[in-house]
């Protein structure tokens, strides 16, 4: 059993990078966190992928200036009844992505309850990015982008909508990069910070501009 | 042991030892994190304000600590009957944040802390959900553990503070501090006597032969490096963790190098050498042609099962079988009962099926559970199996039975409905089936096995979770160990296997044969965790020698998936089973429990916190009075004081 699929195993031995961030995917069911990982791992989609029981794992390694940023990734179950054990896999999250449905009207409206869980299990520090996947679906919109922008003033924590297509490949890979930039860039921030003076001051690394993000295009 | 107790007792009012944080300035050094802990005063009514947090081991300069913060804000339980520790997750989950509300007026959820200096002695209740502390003045907490359990919190506090098992009751661990620790180890060794006498024969075999034994192996590895590798000499730890395969005797303590730990607590990780069990062959059609009797009875369903048991159901006779295994048709029926059967089922199966079928739109709109359900099964029908031949391509018409099958059993089972995870249960069967009406009863039969599982506040897979540790530590103790210390403890890296049974880790053909191996119910009660253990026991030095931690053990163990080898994976579990048995006299009352042993030991767990031991911790109904005065007897002579009653203080 040791001898399969090598490139697949973890090795933290012989495998360098620079930074290491950790991601989990939440949201309601079927809303295709699965296919979105999929995407952004793999450059796939596989439409009729099973349902996800307890958490996927999957790791990525992206160059960003220069720097070998690594994420993990976790996918999770959606279904509200496993949340007690997805719950712990929250802890030490550096960013959430969590992915509604924008022909689904209901896995938008569980958004507030989803960043609820964010605040709840994960630190301040975790940076939180809303993501309506399946615009490709555009006859069968039922949450319009204006909406969800709207909410995001009412949710400080999150930095960004995005909409995008895992079918399609729509800016799937577009959040990650941006995630991983963001991350490492508000870390070597905290480090400077660090070095230059023992003081950290509050709100230091949230710049305000990405948190209100709606006016803050990006893509 | 016993000789120290009045040490403590004397000591008991010296002083208050938990005080709120505000009071010390100092900020200590955290050595041990275990989240998703409830921690209570005692006599705390199950009713009052509980609080989730974090239970820690903490260096503070005036010595360690045990010290539990709450994180954020406290929730009152809000349905008291259930299950405490996860109703409470429940109530988190549904309530809206309260953090805004402040700190409670009762006061409970500030930080506790209890000093290792103060601490007498621990328990481990509940089947190792709870971890009972209790103080030298007799202030008692009690922990819950949500996300990992006791076990694995007391195997952090080996690292810091020496404890022995108490004689009289295996959960319970007595605090001794460092000198006397190891006068207790020598008066231990000397003391071995005074016990029954099972366990003088077994201590005595580990004295005399155990020690030897790993020498003269060791000498032996040493020797074979040289000849075969020439590498340089293994250390001991190296070679006795080699050894740890073909004996499995060693305690898994010679290779962590903590002598403390030895003391009572591996009194059971010696298990006899693992037999080598071959499968056999499938059960064949001429076999249960002759089982049948003229009218189509099952003579022997034992026999039948045994034989299923060791090599499975020729695949032409599976769809004949399983009925009988999902206890969809009775073993004694006969030919002409069960065509009765059938037709009354699939009445019954109709009726059902047309209570939702001809649910208007305005009824659906009005009944939001129900949508919920319909929605969620629609999603997971489409995505359930779908590379197989039997549900590929689009408008495949056995999606539209399996989307059935589950609406109709949301009909039967409203209140459990439909959870992720029962398509994966169905796919297999409806595919062998073929007929919706027969799948459908068989599912039934086997979601009666497998329905905890699926409950709201997912009690059951906690306890699969919690007993599969349990399990581990006594058949690789090395293996939990090395888990508990890489923040796996928990195993929630199992959590697939358990909930749909193994159904994402072998192929099609695969799950046929293990499922119905599995509903034989043979040869113990949870064979499915021997499995489990079979599995870890497989990987287990991949994991180890890797260094593994928490994401690179979840990584290699779902990415197992359809790279295991059943067959000997079936026979390692049957072997695993062997050494349990033919150790039966020596199993913990908490193995004895999960394998479906009678629980032999009568002393039962000392304090009874509002009544909430386990039903199966004390199945072996016994006579009440005895009990009782057992229980007396014991905490006496042991603990020296009376923690039966529970009578203490709480803080103010």
């Amino acid at each position: 059993m040791s001898n399969r699929d090598p490139d697949n195993l973890i090795s933290t031995n012989d495998e360098t990078f620079d930074y290491l961030f950790k991601i989990v995917l939440i949201g309601d069911c079927g809303t295709g966190k699965t296919c979105v990982v999929q995407r952004f791992r793999s450059g796939t989609f596989i439409e009729r992928h099973g349902n996800t029981i307890g958490v996927d794992f999957s790791m990525k390694t992206v160059l960003i200036d220069d720097k070998k940023v690594k994420l993990q990734i976790w996918d999770t179950a959606g279904q509200e009844r496993f949340r007690t054990i997805t719950q712990s896999y929250y802890r030490s999250a550096n960013g959430v992505v969590v992915v509604y449905d924008i022909t689904k009207r209901s896995t938008f409206l569980s958004l507030q309850h989803w960043v609820e869980e964010v605040r709840r299990y994960t630190s301040s520090h975790v940076l939180l990015i809303l993501v309506g996947n399946k615009c490709d679906l555009e006859s069968l919109r039922e949450v319009e982008k204006g909406e969800a922008e709207a909410l995001c003033q009412y949710l400080p924590e999150v930095l960004q909508v995005v909409e995008t297509s895992a079918k399609e490949n729509t800016n799937i890979d577009s959040v990650f990069f941006y995630l991983a930039s963001e991350l490492k860039r508000r870390y070597e921030n905290r480090q400077i910070n660090a070095n230059g003076d023992e003081v950290v001051t509050l709100g230091a690394s949230r710049k305000l501009s990405s948190c209100s993000s709606c006016s803050y295009k990006i893509f | 042991m016993r000789r120290n107790q009045p040490l403590f007792v004397q000591g008991a009012d010296l002083h208050k030892n938990t005080f709120r944080m505000s009071e010390v300035a100092e900020q200590g050094k955290d050595l041990c994190i275990h989240t998703g802990v409830v921690l209570r005063n005692a006599n705390t009514k199950e009713e009052e304000v509980q609080s989730l947090g974090t239970l820690n081991i903490v260096e503070y300069s005036f010595g360690k600590c045990i010290e539990w913060k709450p994180i954020e804000d406290s929730v009152v339980s809000e349905n008291p009957d259930q299950d405490s520790e996860w109703s409470l997750v429940d109530t988190h989950v549904r309530r809206a944040r309260t953090s805004s509300e402040g700190p409670d007026s009762l006061g409970r959820t500030r930080t506790v802390r209890i000093s290792f200096s103060d601490l007498n002695s621990l328990r481990i209740n509940h089947g190792g959900q709870q971890l009972i502390f209790m103080q030298k003045d007799g202030t008692t907490y009690v922990a819950f553990f949500q996300l990992s359990n006791a076990e694995s919190f007391l195997n952090s506090l080996k690292g810091f503070i020496n404890f022995v098992k108490s004689r009289t009751n295996r959960n319970t661990f007595i605090v001794v501090d460092e000198v006397q620790s190891v006068l207790s180890k020598s008066f231990a060794e000397l003391d071995i006597f005074q016990e029954n006498t099972s366990d003088y024969v077994w201590k005595f075999v580990r004295n005399l032969h155990n020690r030897p034994y790993e020498t003269t192996l060791e000498a032996f590895s040493k020797l074979a490096d040289i000849c075969l590798y020439k590498d340089p000499v293994k250390s001991s730890e190296e070679a006795s963790e080699f050894l740890t395969h073909d004996v499995p005797a060693l305690p898994a303590s010679v290779s962590s190098g903590d002598e403390y730990e030895v003391i009572g607590d591996h009194e059971f990780d010696v298990l006899p050498p693992r037999p080598h069990c071959p499968r056999g062959m499938p059960l064949s059609q001429e076999q249960w042609n002759k089982f049948k009797d003229s009218e189509g009875r099952i003579l022997n369903s034992q026999e039948v099962k045994d034989i299923i048991f060791h090599g499975g159901i020729t695949p032409s006779l599976r769809f004949e079988v399983w009925k009988f295994l999902l206890n969809y048709y009775p073993w004694n029926s006969t030919h002409i009962e069960r065509l009765e059967l059938k037709k009354r089922k699939t009445d019954e199966y109709f009726a059902m099926k047309l209570q939702w079928r001809s649910m208007t739109l305005v009824q659906e709109n009005n009944f939001s559970d129900y949508r919920d359900r319909k929605n969620l099964i629609e999603k997971d029908v489409n995505r359930t199996d779908r590379t197989h031949p039997y549900y590929s391509g689009d408008n495949n018409p056995h999606l539209a039975q399996l989307s059935d099958i589950l609406m109709t059993y949301v009909m039967y089972n409203f209140d459990l409905g439909y959870v992720q995870g029962m398509s994966d249960l169905l796919s297999p069967i409806l595919c062998l089936m073929e007929s919706e009406v027969d799948a459908f009863w068989c599912f039934v039969g086997f979601m009666e096995k497998v329905s905890p599982n699926f409950e709201v506040d997912q009690a059951g897979m906690k306890t699969q979770l919690c007993q599969l540790y349990t399990l581990l530590s006594t058949t690789d103790p090395q293996l939990a160990y090395y888990l508990n210390n890489h923040d796996s403890g928990n195993m929630f890296f199992c959590f697939r296997w358990l909930l749909v049974l193994f159904k994402r880790e072998f192929s099609a053909v695969d799950i046929m044969k293990l499922w119905e191996v599995l509903w034989t119910d043979l040869p113990c009660k949870n064979f499915h965790l021997l499995i489990c253990a079979a599995i870890l026991n497989t990987e287990r030095n991949v994991l180890m020698e890797n260094h593994y931690g928490l994401t690179e053990i979840l990584k290699h163990i779902n990415d197992l998936s359809n790279h295991i080898d059943l067959s000997s994976t079936l026979s390692k579990a049957e072997g695993i089973y062997c050494q349990l048995i033919s150790a039966e006299d020596q199993l913990p009352d908490n193995i004895r429990v999960i394998i479906g042993l009678e629980v032999q030991n009568n002393v039962l767990p000392v304090i009874d916190i509002e009544n909430d031991i386990e039903a199966s911790d004390h199945n072996a109904e016994a006579d009440e009075s005895d009990i009782n005065a057992e229980k007396n007897s014991s905490t006496e002579s042991i603990l020296g004081f009376d923690t039966v009653t529970f009578d203490v203080k709480r803080y103010k």
